[in-house]
């Protein structure tokens, strides 16, 4: 059988997933409306209701395991008033004819608000919201339900500390079923944690890169904007490393002109990093072709540099040329130059006040540099952003308490019911939900 | 053919009237097929990227200090709330920073009981001890020099609805901490006929339920909270009652820990320890004869011996009651 899209335009399931188009389908969800007209039986009903339901709710977990996890009692807590406790012994409600004396009815808004119900049945999948892989998804440590689990497997999560829970059937890792008891805290790789919510790092053989997306019509301008946002910063740091290139070739061979394994070692560097320059960073072409022809040209070079009658000076002449030319390719150099010279200016123009200001906030951006900084060794972007479409996905169950800065949480009780409001999260509305829990009551 | 001539001629008209509209989009790729080529995008998506552009666009990147959800069909004032189609979640807001370090300092620097800070604040009292136990970890974190995740935290942070405390001032509760957990024991309806005279009160209500169920006030997390308004009722200060609630929380807490120390020295009074090279043995008198009145007790060592189970047998068991109703 063909796999099914897990997010489906055409069939559109929600998901537990921060993805896009996960978005975009609970976006145009329509209430499935299941039950309001008789044209399909009881039964149907509850069929069509818990699979919609299930595609939401560990879509992951064979329904066999889902069913032996279901449990048909539901927790609830009723906020009790202390001062009406303190005033009352609860001998009001019992007086006159045993059910409290008679109050006229009030039929205002405010006392009599019809929507103030007790939602029991958005609870139906409250025992899943134990599970471990669930738990962590729900603390904003991964970006989807099948992301924390792989987590998990992967041995990326601690419970109460440990990376290993022996149970009596002997697994080893927290395994994803694992089921959380109140009190029970878990940790996940800070490192982890960043790659999933962060910004993904394009591979340079992605399709979506600047100059391929630049010419469909179809394209958004935002994202138009952005990729160019994105080009041209990567080109300042590309800009930025061959800056910091030049002064190494040009002034080192020089202090060691005798010996020829420094500047050996410099071309090496040098092709090194234009390669990592070329993997790592989408460029243009005109700047990959230059880069290429850079490395092609330093490889003979290095070889002249290994021979013993090899002169310092012709080598380090050619190495020169080869990275201005590199340069002139690119042609960003001149202008970094020279707006540091315009910037140097209005330095001295500034006051005691402002200078002070500008040093404050350059220490603010350096504390922030410190705190999130650049490094192109991270599976994504840095400096870390989170990543796109988050913000609408963003809430934290009350049953949970994560603190973000350890990446740790601890789950505090089981999800409970009170008037007004469910803690389980769930995109269906109520209808579904109850013909879903009447489904796994068995009586069918 | 002539139906099928007429149909191609009618097909080409159409063709090439849409190749006029469109000569960009729909390329006539074969010379002799006059049949339009496919749209690039289906409709589906074609849909997607329209909103993609227009409403979604707002939720590509956060902006500002504010949560963003999905707008709800019904409402427009439902600004807490993720899943337009269910009314009944809503994202609660969470403690930040500098609250969770308030209330790790009122607790390790202040020496305050939790349940205090819980009443003070109105922060739950599992969600005291458990900001006082993962603000812990930080500062060992910080202690070890460990990377502190910050930049999520702080993206996280900005786009959930947060909830701050000052300490020199009165707080809004954060939360509500007096919940009574519904227990099913009162879950039932019952005709309990009594005397009208008779002064009904929680206490009579919890044992018509069941004998051995404590009323509400017992139950709650912060029965000394009760105890307090009630004093207030009477007349006393309310810096006096509050000190008396401070007093009987203090007082409740030790019982607690004395509680715990005595039974970790009873557990341990009855271990004998055996410490070898790789492992320590521990060893408990049981007594194997102990094994409950129709020996399947649950609590004791052998229950499942020689007993058969009865979960599957139906109509064999010879029921003997063990109580006249």
């Amino acid at each position: 059988m063909k796999p099914r899209r897990f997010h489906g335009l055409q069939r559109p399931k929600l998901r537990q997933s921060w993805n896009k188009y996960n978005l975009y389908n609970i976006a145009r969800a329509r209430d499935p409306r299941i039950g309001t007209d008789d044209i399909a039986t009881f039964f149907q009903q509850k069929w069509r209701a818990k699979g919609l339901l299930r595609t939401y709710h560990g879509e992951h977990i064979v329904e066999r395991k889902w069913e032996r996890m279901f449990n048909r009692r539901l927790l609830s807590v009723v906020d009790m008033d202390t001062k009406y406790m303190a005033q009352n012994d609860g001998s009001e409600l019992a007086a006159g004819r045993g059910s409290g004396t008679d109050q006229p009815p009030r039929w205002d808004r405010k006392s009599a608000n019809p929507r103030s119900v007790t939602p029991y049945m958005q609870m139906t999948f409250a025992p899943m919201e134990r599970r471990l892989d669930i738990a962590v998804f729900r603390a904003m440590f991964a970006s989807s339900a099948r992301q924390a689990r792989q987590f998990c497997v992967h041995g990326a999560v601690k419970v109460n500390g440990k990376v290993r829970i022996l149970t009596r059937y002997y697994r080893q890792v927290p395994y994803p079923a694992y089921r959380l008891n109140p009190g029970d805290m878990f940790q996940v790789d800070p490192e982890r944690v960043l790659y999933a919510t962060g910004l993904p790092k394009l591979s340079p053989k992605d399709p979506k890169q600047p100059s391929t997306l630049a010419g469909e019509d179809e394209v958004a301008e935002e994202a138009l904007e952005e990729e160019a946002e994105s080009a041209t910063e990567e080109e300042s740091e590309v800009q930025a490393a061959k800056a910091e290139q030049d002064p190494d070739t040009t002034d080192a061979p020089e202090a060691a002109p005798v010996n020829m394994k420094p500047t050996r070692k410099q071309i090496q560097d040098l092709t090194a990093q234009a390669k990592a320059i070329l993997s790592e960073k989408p460029l243009s072409p005109a700047q990959k072709k230059g880069l290429r022809k850079f490395i092609q040209n330093a490889k003979p070079l290095l070889s002249r540099a290994g021979r013993p009658n090899a002169s310092p000076t012709e080598i380090t002449d050619e190495l020169s040329t080869l990275v201005a030319e590199l340069d002139l390719g690119v042609g960003g150099d001149d202008k970094a130059s020279s707006g540091g010279a315009v910037s140097s200016d209005p330095m001295a123009s500034l006051s005691d006040s402002e200078l002070k200001s500008l040093e404050e906030r350059m220490e603010e951006l350096m504390d922030e540099e410190e705190d999130n900084p650049h490094d192109p060794s991270k599976p994504y972007v840095t400096p870390w952003r989170p990543r796109n479409y988050m913000a609408p996905f963003a809430f934290i169950p009350q049953y949970l308490e994560v603190h973000q800065n350890i990446c740790s949480a601890v789950y505090l009780r089981h999800p409970v019911v009170r008037k007004g409001a469910a803690e389980v999260p769930t995109p269906y509305p109520i209808g579904t939900s109850q013909l879903a829990f009447n489904w796994y009551l068995r009586r069918r | 053919m002539p139906p099928a001539a007429a149909s191609s001629i009618i097909r080409a008209g159409a063709g090439t009237a849409r190749c006029v509209a469109q000569p960009s989009q729909v390329p006539v790729v074969a010379s002799f097929s006059t049949t339009a080529s496919r749209p690039k995008f289906t409709k589906a998506r074609r849909l997607f990227r329209a909103w993609e552009r227009a409403d979604g666009r707002v939720f590509r990147r956060h902006a500002g200090e504010k949560p963003s959800y999905l707008p709800s069909r019904r409402r427009e004032d439902d600004t807490d709330k993720p899943f337009p189609l269910n009314p009944y979640f809503k994202s609660a807001r969470v403690l930040d920073e500098r609250a969770r370090e308030v209330v790790w300092e009122k607790i390790m620097r202040d020496g305050e009981t939790i349940k205090a800070v819980s009443a003070e604040f109105g922060i739950d009292i599992r969600r005291v001890a458990a900001i006082v136990r993962l603000k812990e970890v930080e500062k060992d974190w910080i202690a070890k020099n460990k990377p502190l995740a910050k930049p999520y935290a702080k993206a996280v942070l900005s786009m959930l609805p947060t909830h701050r405390i000052n300490p020199n001032q009165s707080n809004e509760p954060f939360e509500a901490i007096n919940e009574l957990h519904v227990h099913p024991y009162t879950m039932q309806q019952i005709f309990w006929p009594t005397s009208e005279s008779r002064h009904f009160t929680r206490e009579d209500a919890a044992e018509a339920f069941h004998p051995t169920l404590l009323s509400a006030d017992k139950r709650v997390p912060h029965p000394e909270l009760i105890q307090m308004e009630r004093e207030v009722e009477q007349g006393r200060p309310l810096w006096d009652a509050s000190e008396r609630f401070k007093q009987a929380v203090m007082e409740s807490e030790r019982r607690a820990a004395e509680k715990q120390v005595a039974k970790t020295i009873h557990e341990e009074k009855k271990t004998t320890r055996v410490n070898t090279e790789r492992f320590e043995f521990r060893f408990k008198q049981f007594n194997s004869e102990n094994v409950g009145l129709k020996g399947r007790s649950r609590s004791v060592v052998g229950w499942r011996y020689g007993t058969p189970h009865d979960d599957r047998s139906k109509g064999h068991q010879i029921k003997i009651p063990t109580s006249v109703p």
